[in-house]
């Protein structure tokens, strides 16, 4: 008798739980730019987990042009982009969301002070191998390029800036994190890596891309001197844009939380509040 | 509860209670295991069909032609590249599971009998519960000493200027590479290799060891004649659990062996244990985020259910060894 009150009495509570747990939730759709792939998803779950719980983002990553006719034909609420506006993209406005920014590094026993995008290029395609190859290097040994593997969201922006979307060559190096590149180039005199300005730390050495330094001041500051940043922007529509993006853009934009994710994602957070320590 | 109380004839419901409810949860388990096969080769089935047999085949590079297929599959539109011949990986594999077991066989088999026959009891009292522990540790934990102890001694102090420089634009000698993946996964095999075989050695009849001891053969000739053969079931079972587990190892061998689609060839002479390359398993791991491209899930799945084939040969092989060995008295 008593298992089957208990038994009633379990299956009440469950009747009466599931609805109210089973909110209809929002669906946001987005689609546009590979290059933000990465910040975008880390910032979507973070504010699905933590901010708004109501809230389900789908991002379709087609490539900013394509996100951008998304936009304006109505079939996306908003747009990742990784360009600035062209006179083609009427009807829509753009957001600065966040900046993309990478340091090349090396290790402290290589005199390198700077380096060419034209250098970069050709190391990481395998037309230059050797250090006396590369100009103001005290090195005469080959070159050991270290990257990212194809998940990496500085991986896509390298691939962008510096190789013009060509593969990286068979003799780079792709490992798994960020923090793996970091560390190779600390352990190997004759490596080059690339890595995002959260990860400039003793042991690696950051040289001057194109003669301009990668600091915070030159890739966060207008005008952008750095040749390795941009502005990665989020577009909505200029006429009855969603108020639940217009939030979570106010939140990605302006929220420690959100700038932290940004900066372990890959990014550089350009206007957060930095969080108290 | 006594007007409860019905006789009935053959066995009552409470009495199968348990086998009916364990029998459904096999069931499902199985039936589990079945539709996880049948949604991988399904996903990867177009990638086959595309390409034929040529998709196990060498030609062109490896890497080059899923960036290709991972791009065309985030144009927009559906004309799909699909060319993908995936030989420098499956070399990869092959020689990085292989390598490793048949050097994780011969080191594990002799610390185990060592363990099991001649070690003072001191000795196994401390040494097992060690090798029970090691054989469980996490493998990234191996791939970090392999990244902070290995990759920077082999690369600093083993491979010199004119051996890099030789392969300079084709394929970076840095430490990151055959050998280093190859001595971390036979370390963190052997832990398992171990446990298996001493667990084989010690359920040895002892009637057995003692005949042949009785009759005046030396301790060594016993060992290697009776008690390794009567225990070679275990250490077909111990085997074939490490090759499964080496054919599956990702995150490690992504952290540590060069990540490169390229096919280390043993004509290149001495460099060769230092090329780079990457197996199957960290070849998914490292493309997870081009899941969101159509033709790039279908090569992935593609890889995924080969993986699924070589487990499934491989328990099939140890099954039928093992078979033709019950007279040796092990199940």
């Amino acid at each position: 008798m008593k298992m089957k009150t208990l038994a009633i009495t379990a299956l009440a509570t469950l009747g009466l739980a599931v609805p109210a747990s089973a909110g209809a939730k929002t669906t946001l759709i987005g689609s546009g730019s590979v290059a933000a792939q990465p910040v975008l998803q880390a910032l979507f779950k973070a504010y699905e987990k933590n901010v708004n719980k109501n809230v389900k983002f789908l991002y379709t990553p087609d490539g900013g042009n394509a996100g951008i006719k998304d936009v304006q034909s109505g079939t996306s609420q908003f747009a990742g982009q990784a360009r600035t506006p062209l006179p083609s993209d009427a009807g829509t406005t753009y957001i600065k969301l966040y900046l993309d920014g990478l340091c090349m590094d090396v290790n402290p026993k290589n005199s390198l002070k700077n380096i060419s995008i034209e250098s970069l290029h050709d190391i990481y395609r395998g037309l230059i191998t050797n250090w006396s190859q590369v100009g103001g290097s005290n090195l005469t040994t080959t070159i050991d390029p270290v990257g990212r593997d194809t998940n990496g969201g500085t991986y896509t922006f390298f691939l962008q800036a510096v190789l013009n979307n060509e593969p990286p060559a068979s003799n780079v190096n792709a490992l798994t994190a960020d923090g793996l590149v970091v560390n190779a180039v600390k352990q190997d005199p004759n490596a080059i890596g690339y890595a995002g300005l959260a990860w400039q730390k003793k042991g690696i050495k950051a040289v001057k891309v194109n003669g301009v330094a990668c600091e915070p001041k030159k890739i966060s500051v207008e005008p952008l001197k750095y040749p390795l940043s941009r502005y990665i922007f989020i577009v909505l529509p200029t006429t009855n844009p969603s108020p639940a993006v217009e939030k979570f853009v106010d939140w990605a934009r302006k929220s420690p939380e959100a700038g932290e994710i940004i900066n372990k994602a890959g990014g550089v957070a350009a206007f957060n509040k930095k969080a108290k320590k | 509860m006594e007007e409860d109380f019905q006789p009935e004839y053959g066995p009552k419901w409470s009495d199968q209670r348990v086998e009916r409810m364990l029998g459904a949860l096999v069931v499902f388990i199985v039936g589990l295991l079945l539709a996880m096969i049948v949604v991988v080769l399904l996903h990867g089935l177009p990638s086959f069909l595309h390409n034929g047999l040529s998709w196990f085949g060498a030609g062109g590079e490896v890497d080059a032609q899923f960036q290709a297929i991972y791009l065309s599959g985030q144009s927009g539109t559906s004309d799909y590249v699909w060319t993908f011949h995936a030989w420098p990986l499956i070399w990869s594999t092959i020689l990085i599971t292989f390598i490793s077991v048949f050097l994780a066989l011969f080191i594990s088999l002799f610390i185990s009998v060592f363990l099991v026959e001649f070690a003072p009891a001191w000795m196994t009292r401390i040494l097992q519960p060690v090798v029970y522990f090691l054989a469980s540790v996490p493998s990234v934990i191996y791939g970090l000493l392999g990244v902070l102890i290995l990759v920077p001694f082999i690369g600093n102090h083993l491979i010199t200027e004119p051996e890099k420089a030789s392969v300079a634009g084709v394929i970076s000698l840095t430490g990151y590479g055959l050998l280093t993946a190859v001595t971390i996964l036979t370390i963190m095999i052997s832990p398992l290799m171990i446990s298996i075989f001493s667990d084989g050695l010690r359920s040895v009849k002892p009637g057995w060891v003692e005949g042949s001891l009785a009759l005046g053969v030396n301790r060594w000739r016993t060992t290697w004649k009776i008690a390794v053969r009567a225990a070679r079931p275990a250490i077909v079972a111990g085997t074939v659990l490490a090759v499964a587990r080496a054919l599956g190892e990702s995150v490690m061998l992504a952290m540590i062996s060069g990540s490169t689609g390229f096919a280390p060839n043993p004509l290149d002479g001495l460099i060769f244990v230092f090329e780079p390359s990457r197996p199957l398993a960290a070849t998914i791991v490292e493309n997870v985020d081009a899941l969101s491209s159509h033709p790039a899930n279908a090569t992935l799945f593609a890889i995924a259910s080969l993986l699924l084939y070589s487990a499934a040969v491989c328990s099939f092989g140890g099954y039928l060894a093992r078979r033709s060995m019950r007279k040796y008295g092990a199940a």
